[in-house]
């Protein structure tokens, strides 16, 4: 460890999220960088979504989209413009946000904390990571990804609901309904969910899958 | 404004040599640290030579646009548009030059574990063009605005005496050097041989 790494952005691992719809490149994860939320959004195709539409009212991040590469269409609260390369934004907790490539392989970066808190990495990477890797055809490296969000926050609904998914696509019945139980407990609401997730599809004709959420 | 190309950030030309674009104070962002920076010439300064050790930031500088030939712990790498260092060492010696003309470089950074502090230096920075048109009233605004956010911060509290001293305002000049000492005596040292003091330099109270 030489305190310092140079790293291009054509180097960075390329997840695609199970629904095909995005690509995420792992920046802060691969850095190990500590202080706050770091990633890059790839559309390899003009057309493909760079940025999800979404707020951020849960966890109250600012965040901060630069795009590096290519040309994306934004759409920021009620506004919707273009953004060549070196074009910043920045979208505040409450405000609807979302992006779609102009150009294929336009980049975008996106960097997100809470103003007064201590950043600490929140386990939707690892999920989304696990889920890419899975559908990437990498199961060790995907659980592995899997373990890391569960031991982040064990006590959550989300996790352990995220868990039973990862291993009913897995093919892991047994293991997924096992799961599903512990976030059914956290949460019965979580039965609404699963009746309309395709993850959870592999589950649907085994009975005890129909004991658990009735 | 909540977009804009980082061409159409202000661009405020340091001592140094590099030219320093203020994202996260343009944006009023409180999460992190985030800036770019561009040379007034090819070949110049780009990212001052700098440790971390203060701040005990980690750093990534991003090249946005352009080449830069960076120097990190005394190596050199030249980056091309696409490519970062991430210095998670704070000690480490850094800084760049570029080497296209319109390079321009993303800077991030903060300290792990901790809230995002602004950094004093900003508002140091910020107040440079104020102070080279000798527009004291605005360099002291700015330096005022600062220390509402870190009323004990002794570079700051220092640099707003020298831009009260010299704007005539003699007295606030000799208070704020006072509480500057107090915090930091290294201050002193620096008072005794600082031009910015030349007016209240025999003034009773001066360090």
């Amino acid at each position: 460890m030489s305190g310092y790494e140079i790293v291009s952005l054509d180097d960075l691992d390329r997840l695609r999220s199970t629904d095909g719809r995005m690509v995420m490149l792992p920046l802060r994860r691969r850095l190990g960088f500590q202080p706050f939320g770091l990633n890059a959004w790839e559309g390899t195709q003009a057309g493909d979504q760079v940025i999800e539409r979404h707020r951020e009212l849960q966890n109250g991040h600012e965040e901060l989209y630069v795009v590096v590469r290519g040309t994306a269409r934004f759409t920021l609260g009620d506004e919707t413009f273009d953004a060549p390369t070196g074009t910043l934004v920045h979208a505040p907790p409450d405000t609807f946000r979302e992006a779609t490539a102009l150009e294929a392989g336009t980049i975008v970066l996106a960097a997100g904390a809470k103003a007064g808190e201590a950043f600490t990495p929140r386990g939707w990477e690892e999920f989304y990571v696990a889920f890419a890797l899975l559908a990437a055809g990498s199961p060790v490296e995907a659980r592995a990804s899997m373990a890391e969000a569960l031991a982040r926050d064990p006590d959550a609904w989300q996790g352990q609901y995220n868990a039973a998914c990862f291993e009913a696509l897995a093919g892991e019945t047994d293991a997924a309904l096992a799961y599903l139980a512990v976030a059914l407990a956290k949460d019965p609401t979580v039965a609404e969910h699963a009746a309309a997730d395709e993850d959870l599809a592999s589950l649907r004709d085994d009975p005890r899958y129909a004991e658990l959420v009735k | 404004m909540s977009h804009l190309h980082v061409d159409e950030l202000e661009r405020i030309e340091l001592p140094d040599g590099f030219v320093w674009r203020p994202i996260r104070r343009h944006f009023d962002i409180r999460a992190f640290g985030v800036n770019a920076y561009s040379a007034l010439e090819v070949g110049g300064p780009i990212v001052e030579t700098h440790t971390e050790d203060q701040l005990g930031h980690e750093e990534i500088y991003f090249v946005l646009r352009g080449r830069a030939l960076f120097t990190v712990d005394g190596n050199e790498h030249e980056l091309a548009a696409g490519q970062l260092v991430f210095i998670s060492d704070p000690s480490l010696k850094r800084g760049a030059t570029a080497v296209d003309e319109g390079t321009v470089v993303l800077a991030l950074g903060g300290k792990p574990g901790h809230p995002h502090e602004v950094s004093a230096w900003e508002a140091m920075f910020a107040a440079v063009p104020a102070a080279n048109r000798e527009d004291w009233p605005e360099a002291i605004r700015i330096h005022v605005e600062a220390l509402a956010e870190r009323p004990d911060h002794p570079a700051l509290l220092y640099n707003l005496a020298c831009m009260e001293a010299r704007g005539g305002r003699h007295l606030d000049a000799l208070l704020h050097l006072e509480r500057a000492v107090a915090l930091d005596p290294k201050w002193a040292e620096y008072a005794q041989r600082d031009s910015d003091f030349a007016a209240i330099r025999s003034e009773p109270g001066f360090p």
